[in-house]
């Protein structure tokens, strides 16, 4: 129940956020340290999810096996480094993921 | 305003000029489906994360958030702080949109999101008739909500019948460092980010799971203490992230 809800909430927000400055249009400024802000946000957003992820993957998977996540974002890392692409992250990082995870359960 | 069969070329020219975003849009899509369906919440609330929340990484961070326990208020909040971008998208809209009638409006600003923003400005840019530039807003910003639903939908759905070895549940984790590693270059961004993991790492135990969002506001803190007229200045949202509908 508590999902439907906060799935709610959350898009009635963003819905809001949308129409406000058309329904405000001339009547607020938004300062220019808001819009700054607000080119940091995606990135620190995906960064503190990222690194909550990963730990807590390696939380769930326990102390044998807690290495298998830690060597697939190594493996995504250099991947999108080499390829510049975002997308080579997953595509190189799952495969390391389940090598590593076979290697360390054997 | 639009008459569909009058419009017709400009509402196809906005969904070709939306093409290309497809290919950044439906994989991932793709993912977020995939981890709505791997998640511990109902399938359907994780896709109608989609038409409800329409912004790819807020609906990430809900269903990660939601997976995790994280209490309600903490995983709305995430999602609000990841959406403001939408505001100014929406202080750049409202000049064109002003004048249309509310039913206009009420669609065109549900639709808004980076892609449709980015597509729809172009539109209003080279198009003098605001007819023709409202369909071709209308043309590109249909065509990627039809697409992102879809794609949600056919991750939903495959994610939900593979096994539980593929540990399908890392792939957003992966996704999001992907979407960072490219960001390290930039001074502002890398303050931003390193404070965001940071506190993140140290927060996880925090009540409420609340670590995320005060990485959140972490992050975005550190990121304004870059110079703001040096190269570490966070230009606009859009050219921060490949956002689809994120």
């Amino acid at each position: 129940m508590n999902a439907w809800i906060v799935i709610l909430a959350a898009g009635s927000g963003s819905y809001l956020f949308r129409l406000s400055m058309i329904i405000l249009t001339g009547r607020i400024t938004l300062p220019p340290y808001l819009e700054r802000a607000s080119g940091l946000v995606a990135p620190a957003a995906f960064a503190a999810l990222a690194a909550a992820g990963v730990a807590t993957a390696c939380i769930g998977l326990g102390a044998t096996q807690a290495a298998a996540p830690l060597a697939a974002v190594a493996a995504a890392v250099i991947a999108v480094l080499r390829t510049g692409s975002s997308y080579a992250a997953i595509l190189v990082g799952m495969p390391a993921l389940w090598i590593t995870t076979s290697l360390l359960s054997s | 305003m639009i008459s569909l069969h009058a419009h017709r070329r400009d509402i196809a020219a906005g969904a070709r000029a939306m093409a290309p975003w497809l290919a950044g849009v439906v994989p991932f899509g793709l993912v977020i489906g995939v981890s709505a369906a791997r998640a511990d919440v109902p399938t359907w609330a994780g896709w109608l994360t989609g038409p409800l929340i329409y912004a790819g990484s807020a609906q990430a961070a809900t269903i990660q958030m939601l997976d995790a326990g994280a209490a309600p208020v903490a995983v709305v909040a995430a999602a609000l702080i990841i959406n403001i971008r939408l505001i100014f998208y929406s202080a750049t809209m409202a000049r064109h949109w002003r004048g249309t009638p509310w039913w206009w409006r009420l669609v065109a600003a549900y639709l808004l999101i980076d892609p449709s923003f980015a597509v729809g400005l172009d539109g209003y840019r080279r198009l003098a008739d605001r007819g023709r530039a409202h369909a071709h807003y209308f043309g590109g910003a249909v065509l990627l909500w039809v697409s992102w639903l879809a794609a949600i939908g056919a991750g939903a759905t495959a994610g939900a019948g593979l096994p539980a070895w593929l540990h399908l549940e890392f792939v957003i984790p992966l996704f999001l460092v992907g979407e960072t590693v490219p960001k390290l270059a930039n001074p502002a961004l890398r303050r931003a980010i390193f404070a965001a993991a940071t506190v993140a790492l140290l927060a996880l135990s925090a009540p409420l799971h609340l670590g995320v969002t005060l990485a959140i506001a972490a992050g975005i803190s550190a990121g304004l203490t870059a110079r703001p007229d040096g190269p570490a200045q966070a230009t606009h949202p859009l050219q921060q992230t490949t956002e689809v509908p994120r």
